[in-house]
């Protein structure tokens, strides 16, 4: 089957964390991941400026390397990311902003590439909340 | 033929984005000419009286993007009764024309529906 | 179309009928993270839980439980993250409560 996965909320809520877990073994599991998309405070999952303490579990470094080794799509809601200071380098030069906290493989986008990968997957799976 | 979405608004217009943030996924997928329907429950519903004044808080008109839900083709809107029973406002005029639903009613809501997201 | 509930907040913070008053008779729900508290024996939400038609599906996920030291009644299938996966697969569709 084919999943498209939407994240709401941030790395240090137990949800992101279970959203990895749940993807690694939609991938085990033989499934087919159309499409992860990053919404609300989910867009943190993608920044490259988290700092996570070293005995603790790095999840936008986990998070990247999962998208990585998978080759996923990977979209984070522009919107979103915009109002929560997570810029790549081509909107940062926009807005006239110092900090770049995305880079490829993830995306900048928007929530019409939530709507494409829910309608073409064979289920859309949301976490979010704690 | 597409998929329709029912996007399930739990949130307050002055506890944050998520009242925002849920109208913003009806709304594209309103321009994209997806079957969206709406459905306010528990807090969400407070996003549906009129006369609210958002700059008291200086806070961004949340009312004037709900009135653009028609505009793109979102007409499917709906209200959990029991929500409104509960805060006290059952039968009070509504800002939009969201249909009140029952229990029973809104299991068979989300029956009808291929997917649904709920913030 | 049925619907695999999933549910994350503590039924404490979030009450738990708001969440069971859209529940068709066969949907399913999976309690994960503070969901899990809601199978504390003697709590008010256990109680609201086994009150559902024998129809619903209740599970919850296997290291939520292990990490509050909860036991699953009778009634809660116990699943891990393949499980997760099956059942995803096994509703038509899936709603997180966030």
């Amino acid at each position: 089957m084919k999943f498209a996965i939407a994240l709401f909320a941030p790395p240090h809520a137990p949800s992101s964390r279970r959203a990895l877990r749940f993807a690694e073994a939609v991938l085990a599991g033989g499934h087919e991941i159309n499409r992860l998309f990053f919404y609300q405070d989910g867009v943190h999952n993608a920044s490259g400026s988290i700092v996570t303490p070293q005995d603790e579990l790095d999840l936008p470094a986990q998070w990247r390397a999962f998208v990585e080794r998978h080759k996923l799509d990977a979209v984070v809601c522009i919107a979103a990311a915009l109002r929560r200071g997570v810029l790549d380098a081509q909107e940062a030069q926009r807005y006239g902003r110092t900090a770049i906290a995305v880079t490829p493989p993830w995306e900048l986008s928007g929530l019409g590439q939530l709507h494409e990968a829910a309608q073409q997957a064979d289920r859309l799976v949301c976490f979010g909340g704690v | 033929m597409a998929k329709a979405m029912l996007i399930v608004s739990r949130h307050s217009p002055w506890s944050g984005l998520g009242a925002r943030e849920a109208l913003d996924i009806a709304l594209a997928g309103g321009a994209f000419e997806l079957p969206i329907g709406m459905l306010f429950l528990d807090d969400g519903v407070f996003q549906l009286l009129p006369g609210q004044q958002p700059a008291a808080v200086e806070q961004k008109d949340l009312a004037a993007n709900l009135q653009a839900l028609p505009l793109f083709g979102v007409d499917d809107l709906y209200v959990c009764r029991q929500s409104l029973r509960l805060r006290g406002l059952d039968g009070q005029p509504l800002a939009l024309p969201a249909t009140p639903l029952e229990g029973p009613e809104l299991a068979d809501l989300f029956d009808r529906y291929d997917l649904v997201i709920t913030l | 179309m049925t619907t695999l509930h999933l549910l994350s907040q503590s039924p404490f913070t979030s009450p738990l009928d708001s969440t069971l008053r859209p529940l068709g008779v066969r949907d399913g729900l999976l309690l994960c993270g503070d969901a899990c508290h809601a199978l504390q024996p003697g709590s008010a939400p256990l109680e609201m839980l086994e009150h559902l038609p024998a129809s619903v599906a209740v599970h919850a996920l296997e290291e939520d439980l292990q990490a509050r030291n909860l036991a699953a009644p009778e009634r809660v299938q116990v699943v891990d993250y393949p499980g997760f996966v099956e059942l995803c697969t096994r509703y038509d569709k899936v709603n997180g409560w966030l």
